[in-house]
């Protein structure tokens, strides 16, 4: 197809007309939460005058803060464990013969987790995590860091569990199987032929487990415990009270935050040989 | 011999899933499953099981949920119809038209707003459709509108913004299809004399409906269980079947109603995956066979 | 997994896979048992978490849960900054909200002090929701005047002490709304009238029923069937289709100017107001024949961690100067000795938005906890499906 064609042709000027109307859509919100981030008044929605107001409430607002501070650390925490359980699970799965029962059955469990509507999850996480902490004497599971991580890493479980599954399948197995006919025992064939092959899909599980965490509002919401109220849950109470322009302030920064890991997870992935689509595909947990 | 060390291994190696799933995940959802045959005894009594019945299923059928269930139905099924009219020909467009070179620029555009908060992003929609916000005031400009806009807590509200929310889970699948088709296919149609349109209806769609599929399950999943839009924008007017459920834990205090539209509202989501996949097995076949009859006649 | 394997090749393997095989047998079977003994215990037992016991020194945080926009940021700052504690302030949108998820925790919620209305006091103290009051900790009790003190719902202040009190009624935006409106039937004709598809009503079911139970001159404690029923049948056919929201702090839509007719409290309407760019356009109603007269309380939650602190906290809001800023901040009264002589002496604004004249509070009726609330909790459902 020539450029000139490309032009003059109606049906692409069209779709390309589209295209820019869906990334106006895309954005339009996002550009007005960084906009009113400059808002001095006391209420989002309401604009004063344009400062930096909000961002310096919000980074003297321990609470803020400490909002922030404990999304990030369960979204590392949970990442961690639901990387470590879905690598497993991956591998297991990816190796299993096909036709396998107990394959077809952890696969049908897996999705069922990943089609479960989350107010179902959090209504029904809530009951068993005080029955565990106060009947069951598991007293750790009233701490509100410790709860995160779990309902957290059931969230991700899935998603990792099957991207790394992917990986593996694409993988030529008789690598390590010529690695366990050198004798290789099976943590050194682990480590030093399985791992390095999984690792772009592990990587990925583990990013797909980091952002599930970071942007889960209603499993947290119904778990959450004073002191360890992870960010979008603090957004989500002061829908009630009335929305400061604070939010939009920290809003703004982690989205700052989130396009420089971006850049840099894609410069990872591109390096270790996916072409763009694989990259796109892994990003979104295909 | 190349059967032999690495599989053997291979379910035990599962097992710690298994553990969690069982633990963390199954045994919670039982326990709703338990909680829906019982009751609410007095005021102040979440749920009580002395006596187990199917009374609460009852219940769920006869009263508000199913008129906020069907609403949701509604919404649910525009929206994701809506994220398919638009990303179909959006995805097409990234993937084909434009400069392979922009390519990973644009994807990672859409990928942003996937990447920032879903309530924050709600939110913004919330100041945009304010009765004084930018766009009633635009709208007034055009002198489309006479007065103020009038769609904020309204179901129109949420219906744009679950569009909005979950347009990027239509669109990235689509890409990855339609980015995986081989051009050679659709350049050799045309020069058998097919039109674009045919072409672009009977190899890039049926190529591509593995795409159009998990699209649609992606979008309309967890559309039937949010609630985050419609607490946003929806006010009285827009409420979903997420929030009618979540309100028996969380001000109504009646678990066993509760569990029982949890149920629900979960067996209906289960059927519908079944069904899609179905459905989708059966077009394949179809069109499958289709083309096949195609081949063998057009030499 | 085994079975099919060709033979010659497993033989060696094969007790390590069937091994692995019966152990997850085994520990599935060990999770379902103890999933099905839970299950079963979870009927009979409620095991709650235990209160830590004051010990003298002021812990590093305190969770405070109470409804939105309720206490001064001047003073929840001051109070950190003197005692160097970290305090979490949550919000909940109405007692309902808040019984639920302390109730359904077990002790285990984590927040210390809670505002629970009065009614609401003796309920919770049955179910064990509350830790009783150590009044040593509380000097400022003192300061309370003597109405307030010692109430029905908790005699002798064992469990709770009055935090605030003030009334319901409605604003409306002058600029939509003709007419002076006085009464909760004029609130439903508006309704029904001008200001329709631009009502919010509060999320609390005794208030919502307490406008119909209001403009047809019946008590709005009843439990009578036949009111409830009626009550029902108006509410859902007649009032909710005209409803936009359900909102207990509906500031923003006032200050953004979303909405028309808003059911609200007397100090919410204040703080509105004050926020608002043009104040002179809204207006408040106490409504006739009545309406709510509520008090809010400071109580300490079941399994709280922070007991010496909660009781710093609630021993500092009884101080007059603190609890005058609070008046300032919030608009309700607290039972302090002496705030209405205060408040004119620091000149704070709309005071007759936080001090309901004498004949107002006259024919206030204060709500109480009856039978009726699982009947009017469905109401409101009902309402709320029925709406827009």
């Amino acid at each position: 197809m020539s450029a000139t064609r490309r032009r003059t042709d109606p049906v692409n000027l069209a779709l390309a007309v589209l295209g820019v109307l869906v990334f106006v859509f895309l954005f339009l919100p996002i550009l007005v939460i960084v906009v009113y981030s400059f808002n001095t008044g006391r209420l989002l929605g309401a604009w004063d005058s344009f400062g930096f107001d909000a961002y310096t409430r919000a980074w003297e607002n321990p609470v803020i803060g400490n909002a922030v501070r404990t999304s990030l650390v369960s979204g590392v925490l949970a990442s961690l464990v639901a990387t470590v359980l879905g690598t497993v699970g991956g591998v297991a799965l990816a190796r299993a013969r096909s036709g396998a029962r107990w394959a077809g059955l952890l696969t049908a469990l897996l999705a069922v987790t990943l089609i479960t509507p989350e107010v179902i999850d959090g209504i029904a996480i809530l009951p068993w995590l005080v029955t565990l902490g106060t009947d069951g004497g598991l007293s750790v599971v009233n701490n509100g860091m410790v709860r995160l991580v779990i309902v957290h890493t059931s969230l991700a479980l899935a998603v990792v569990t099957f991207i790394v599954r992917a990986r593996m399948r694409g993988m030529d197995e008789q690598i390590e199987e010529a690695a366990a006919d050198l004798y290789a025992n099976p943590w050194n064939r682990f480590r030093q032929v399985t791992m390095p092959l999984a690792w772009p899909g592990i990587f990925a599980g583990a990013l797909m487990a980091f952002t599930l965490s970071l942007d889960n509002t209603i499993v947290a919401s119904f778990i959450q415990v004073p002191g360890y109220t992870p960010w979008p849950v603090y957004v989500f109470g002061s829908l009630k009270v009335g929305l400061r322009p604070e939010i939009a302030a920290v809003s703004t920064v982690m989205l700052l935050l989130t396009l420089a890991a971006l850049a840099v997870v894609w410069a990872v992935l591109r390096r270790s040989g996916d072409d763009n689509a694989a990259v796109a595909s892994t990003f979104t947990g295909g | 011999m190349s059967r032999l060390r690495p599989r053997a291994t291979s379910a035990w190696l599962s097992f710690p899933v298994w553990a969690w799933l069982a633990f963390f995940v199954f045994t919670p959802l039982a326990l709703v499953v338990w909680y829906s045959f019982g009751e609410k005894p007095d005021l102040f009594t979440a749920v009580s099981m002395d006596n187990l019945s199917f009374d609460r299923y009852a219940e769920v059928l006869d009263g508000v949920f199913m008129s906020t269930f069907w609403a949701t139905l509604r919404i649910a099924a525009t929206g994701t119809l809506l994220c398919l009219l638009v990303g179909v020909p959006f995805a097409y467009w990234m993937a084909v038209k434009v400069d392979p070179r922009w390519r990973p620029l644009l994807l990672a555009l859409v990928l942003v707003p996937f990447w920032t908060n879903f309530l924050v992003r709600t939110l913004g929609w919330q100041i945009i459709l304010s009765p004084n916000g930018m766009a009633s005031d635009a709208l007034q400009w055009l002198g489309i509108l006479s007065g103020p806009l009038d769609v904020l807590y309204t179901r129109g509200a949420v219906q744009l913004g679950v569009v909005y929310n979950y347009l990027p889970l239509m669109i990235l699948p689509l890409y990855v299809v339609f980015e995986r088709l081989d051009p050679s296919q659709r350049e050799a149609s045309r020069d058998l004399g097919a039109g674009r349109w045919r072409t672009f209806f009977s190899v890039t769609v049926p190529d591509t409906l593995p795409g159009i599929a998990s699209g649609c399950l992606l979008v309309f999943i967890p559309l039937m269980g949010d609630f985050l839009t419609a607490s946003v924008l929806g006010g009285a007017r827009g409420t979903m079947i997420g929030q009618v459920v979540a309100r028996q834990f969380t001000s109504a205090q009646n678990w066993a109603l509760g569990a029982a539209m949890a149920v629900t509202l979960m067996v209906f989501v289960l059927l519908t995956v079944v069904l899609a996949a179905a459905a989708f097995l059966l077009v394949r076949a179809v069109i499958r066979r289709a083309r096949h009859l195609n081949l063998e006649v057009t030499p | 997994m085994t079975r099919r394997r060709p033979p010659a090749t497993v033989r060696v393997l094969a007790p390590r896979a069937e091994a692995g095989r019966i152990s997850r047998r085994a520990l599935l079977g060990g999770f379902a048992a103890i999933g099905t003994a839970t299950l079963l215990g979870c009927s009979g037992s409620r095991t709650m978490a235990t209160t830590a016991v004051p010990d003298g020194t002021l812990e590093d945080r305190l969770n405070v849960y109470s409804w939105g926009d309720y206490e001064s940021p001047d003073n929840i700052r001051a109070f950190r900054s003197s005692h160097d504690i970290t305090v979490q302030v949550d919000s909940f949108a109405s007692n309902e909200e808040m019984i639920a998820k302390i109730g359904a925790s077990r002790g285990t919620s984590g927040y210390d002090v809670l505002v629970p209305s009065g009614q609401f006091v003796p309920m919770m103290v049955a179910n064990d929701l509350l830790s009783p009051l150590d009044h040593r900790l509380i000097p400022n009790i003192a300061n309370l005047e003597t109405a307030f003190v010692d109430q029905p719902w908790d005699p002798g202040n064992t469990h709770a002490v009055p935090k605030a009190w003030g009334t319901t009624g409605f604003a409306y935006d002058t600029t939509k709304v003709d007419g002076n409106p006085t009464s909760w039937r004029d609130f439903l004709d508006l309704a029904a009238g001008q200001a329709s598809g631009s009502v919010s009503l509060l999320d609390d079911p005794w208030e919502v029923a307490s406008i119909y139970f209001g403009s047809e001159g019946i008590d709005p404690n009843t439990t009578d069937p036949k009111a409830l029923d009626a009550a029902e049948a108006y509410l859902t056919s007649r009032l909710a289709p005209h409803v936009r929201a359900f909102n207990s702090a509906p500031t923003q839509s006032v200050v953004q100017n979303e909405l028309a007719l808003l059911q609200m409290y007397n100090g919410d309407a204040r703080l509105a107001f004050s926020e608002s760019d043009d104040p002179d356009r809204w207006r408040f109603v106490y409504p006739t024949p009545t309406a709510n007269l509520w008090v809010d309380t400071w109580a300490i939650a079941r399994g709280a961690q922070h007991v010496d602190a909660a009781h710093a906290f609630i021993n500092f809001m009884l101080d007059p100067e603190t609890a005058i800023g609070e008046v300032d901040w919030n608009g309700y009264p607290t039972g302090i000795t002496g705030q209405r002589d205060l408040a004119e002496e620091w000149e704070l604004e709309m005071l007759d938005l936080i001090f309901p004249s004498d004949a107002v509070v006259s024919r206030l009726t204060p709500a109480t906890l009856s039978d009726a609330q699982d009947r009017l909790t469905a109401i409101l459902e009902h309402v709320q499906a029925k709406a827009g």
